[in-house]
């Protein structure tokens, strides 16, 4: 035997009385006899379980490889990778590479190696003979156990889980809640430093006292300065984060006052770069756009590969750092979104709520924001965490005999219709993409609970003369719920046909389609808007209302008829477009498919199979489809005037809204869509009567998913 | 049946993989020594340890449940520093070494383990 190694520089093995035996010779022979192809396995061995497999030394998979950086923190720091003794120049950039970390981690990289490659938050205890980087540790990391406890409670991260990990590092310490009197003290030394640099030298002596942050006199009002707006953003945006996590929304109005100071001790921020910069050292040719730091300077103490060993579950890629510029855009983007969360308005109804979280997510807000919103939108399975659902489902239908009966409310499919609400409101939270996945599969859920509800209207008929309550009202109430719950599944449909266009899954020669298919929902959405209009009167009636309730009533009608009459202008615009591409179609040979690798009605099902499986609407099929369009020519478009209809309805709808600056600019863009689109109709029209050829595109320059057809000589 | 995805399993699953009967004896003997655990050394210092799996021709070998044994230059108590790191394939090109492990009897009769023709010389080696 060559080698009966017990150890020898190996690893232990795991028996005692065994060791380790050198075969490398025998797997040398081994292979030599093996056929091509042929390998050596055992039963249980899969193929393509194999293919699986970690491949150790491929850069793109092995995480352990070696890398030039340090292999533990230790080394690095007896190395003197990450001195304690900073000067002040040298604590900025620490602090504003740990803002450009954060801002990456935000945006999707891990933890470890975006803020955690700072070998002083790794070992915090380190820096607490330096006050001022200990404080910022000490905020950093309180900072970034708040926002992945935030996060991970809210779980609207599922397609961005590296967010939360945090596998190995040391979260889980002492004295967080301490960080923030810690930062007061040092804000207060360095305030006190800033009023001794400013006074006039005949007072100096008194001061002389407190020591300075560096020895230049000349250049000590602007460190303090830089030093302190870094300081006061980290406090108050931790206060933000706290404020807004306060239960049932109490804390709203103070984090709005907190990302106002925020805000303005971020536009300091951006300013103290051009003092760093005029002190700092800067080789020449370097861009500052590309910087983490506001001095342009690379910060000390940072090593990117120092968690690498840590980070089974990421891949061991290289990631780049966002700029200190773009940071700072971050958190500006950030802050904002989170102030327009603030501004929400706790006592409207469901229907403005989900309005408003589809308004919230038109600016793309990032992760951290969603994660708030959906926070504050259910806590404890209640609206705000104040509002019971069964509360809530019973304003939204305006059914107030719901919240009384309680009987009622135990019903099954009360209670699912319940569950539907919360699971609805966090699934607005999310990403457009997983949003539109996850509002697909809903879809289903809530067609079910619809059916159920019809069905125990029947059952339940025969068998609620026993029951405590009266039978006209429990059909009546049922009736209401279920034209309730449809409205729901309607606006989900929509909302997940439009999520379609800003996710740009449709190619223009399905728009047709697309379009068509709007325009079935719109039209359902109306003809179930009208039948609750039907309910109401019938329902104040009966009742004799009283007249403070009937000015309720009437501000009530006065929002139903705009919101009936946009919908009017939704299915004009949809109709029009949807026959618009037809004739197109039909008469030019434009938008249509290529056949190379699925048929229309293969898309179509791709398209709509969801909808269709949750039977939103029923009996709607391709065929249907292509009967529809079928008949449709350039000419019938300009006849049948679809996009005039919108304009005539618009005008009608302005008069109708109050001076509601949203809901106008929707109008507006409606409007604007409308108008191209009819000078289009009438221009292919007459080029065709000229015999000239025309170029068709569609474009969404006016309206996020109503295309405008522009038009060009070809 | 419609499943791509699907197929592609079954088929691989499908294809007979065993040696043929009339294996050499060094291939008998690796075989043997399947389910054993192995430990790998590669060529940048680190160990992989975990139970034996499968090999190819060109030696490339997949290892199962394997641990990473990494050594640290400033020691601490252990030398090493090791991690989970589950199915993982060690290309032949980064192998350095390679160690099953042995009960102290099998050790000592140092049969089973030597490649078939050379096992003479091994044991003569062994006895200077």
């Amino acid at each position: 035997m060559e080698a009966v190694a017990d150890g020898g520089g190996l690893p232990p093995s795991s028996f005692e009385r065994t060791g380790w035996v050198d075969v490398s010779h025998l797997i040398e022979a081994a292979c030599a006899d093996l056929q091509e192809g042929e390998l050596i396995h055992g039963e249980n061995f899969s193929l393509f379980a194999a293919m699986s497999a970690l491949e150790i030394m491929d850069p793109k998979m092995d995480s352990g490889m070696e890398s030039v950086g340090y292999r533990s923190v230790e080394e690095a720091i007896g190395d003197g990778a990450a001195p304690v003794n900073l000067d002040v120049q040298s604590t900025i950039d620490v602090m504003d590479h740990l803002l450009a970390c954060e801002a990456t981690w935000h945006k999707g990289h891990s933890l470890a190696q975006t803020v955690y490659s700072c070998i002083y938050l790794l070992q915090i205890e380190r820096t607490s003979s330096h006050a001022l980087l200990h404080s910022y540790c000490r905020i950093i990391h309180a900072t970034c156990n708040a926002l992945i406890s935030a996060v991970s409670d809210a779980r609207t991260h599922e397609e961005e889980d590296l967010f939360v990990m945090a596998y190995g590092l040391p979260m889980k310490r002492e004295g967080d809640e301490k960080c923030l009197s810690i930062l007061n003290s040092v804000e207060e030394t360095i305030n006190r430093q800033l009023r001794a640099s400013k006074a006039p030298s005949s007072k100096k002596k008194i001061l002389e006292g407190e020591e300075s942050l560096q020895t230049n006199p000349d250049l000590e009002e602007g460190y303090c300065k830089a030093i302190l707006s870094r300081l006061r953003f980290r406090k108050h945006f931790f206060h933000v984060l706290g404020c807004m996590r306060k239960p049932r929304g109490t804390g709203l109005e103070l984090a709005r006052k907190h990302i106002v100071s925020c805000l303005a001790e971020l536009a300091r921020v951006r300013k103290s770069s051009e003092f760093l910069t005029s002190t700092s050292y800067l080789p020449h040719g370097d861009d500052l756009e590309e910087k983490t730091t506001a001095s342009g300077c690379n910060a000390v103490g940072f090593d990117v590969n120092i968690n690498c060993r840590m980070l089974a579950p990421t891949p061991p890629r290289a990631i780049k750092i966002l700029s200190w510029k773009k940071a700072i855009e971050y958190f500006e983007k950030l802050l904002h979104s989170l102030d327009v969360i603030c501004s929400l308005h706790l006592d409207q109804m469901l229907e403005g709520v989900l309005h408003f979280v589809v308004q919230f997510q038109l600016s793309q807000p990032d992760l951290v924001a969603r994660s708030y919103m959906q926070l504050l939108l259910v806590q404890d399975g209640k609206l705000f965490g104040r509002d019971p659902i069964i509360d809530v489902i019973s304003r939204a239908a305006a059914l107030p005999e719901l919240s009384k009966n309680q009987e009622f409310q135990k019903t099954e499919f009360v209670v699912q219709l319940g569950k539907l609400v919360v699971n609805l409101l966090k699934v607005l939270c999310t990403n457009a993409a997983w949003q539109r996945r996850k509002l697909g599969k809903i879809l289903q859920d809530w067609s079910v609970t619809s059916v159920q509800l019809e069905l125990a209207l029947e059952k339940e008929y025969k068998e609620v003369s026993n029951v405590s309550f009266d039978e006209s009202s429990f059909i009546d109430l049922s009736k209401r719920l279920l034209a309730w719950a449809e409205e729901q599944t309607y606006w989900i449909a929509s909302r997940f046909l439009v999520l379609g266009f800003e996710l740009e899954l449709y190619s223009s020669s399905e728009y047709c389609m697309v379009y068509w298919y709007m325009y079935i929902i719109y039209i359902r959405q109306l003809e179930i808007a009208q039948l609750k209009i039907v309910y109401n009167s019938d329902n104040s009636k009966r009742k004799g209302k009283k007249k403070r309730d009937c000015s309720k009533e009437a501000a009530r009608d006065a929002q139903i008829s705009s919101s009936i009459l946009l919908l009017q202008c939704y299915i004009c615009l949809s109709e029009g477009l949807a026959m618009m591409l037809a004739a197109l179609s039909n008469e030019h040979k434009a938008f249509q498919p290529p056949n190379a690798f699925n048929t229309e009605e293969e898309r179509f099902i791709q398209h709509f199979e969801l909808l269709q499986r949750a039977h939103v609407p029923s009996h709607i099929s391709y065929y249907l489809f292509k009967e529809w369009i079928a008949p449709a020519r350039n000419a019938g478009v300009m006849k049948d005037n679809y996009f005039r209809d919108v304009q005539r309805i618009s005008t009608l709808l302005r008069s109708r809204i109050p001076e509601d600056s949203e809901k106008l600019t929707e109008i507006r863009q409606i409007e604007q869509v409308a108008e191209h689109n009819r000078i289009a109709v009438n221009v292919i029209n007459q080029a065709r009567s000229y015999g000239s050829s025309l170029r068709v595109s569609f474009e969404f320059s006016q309206h996020p998913f109503f295309a405008v057809a522009v038009v060009k000589r070809s | 049946m419609g499943d791509p995805l699907q197929d592609a399993i079954s088929t691989v699953q499908d294809v007979d993989w065993t040696p043929e009967t009339n294996a050499s004896p060094n291939v008998c003997q690796l075989q043997k020594l399947l389910y054993r655990r192995m430990m790998v050394g590669v060529n940048d210092g680190r160990f992989f340890a975990g139970s034996f799996n499968c090999i190819d021709k060109q030696g490339n070998i997949i290892l199962q449940d394997a641990l990473e044994y990494r050594p640290i230059r400033r020691s601490s108590p252990s030398p090493y520093e090791q991690r989970c790191l589950g199915l993982i394939l060690i290309p032949a090109s980064c192998r350095t070494s390679c160690h099953v492990e042995a009960s102290l009897e099998e050790q000592l009769s140092g049969l089973s383990i030597a490649p078939q023709e050379s096992t003479q010389f091994q044991e003569d080696g062994n006895n200077i």
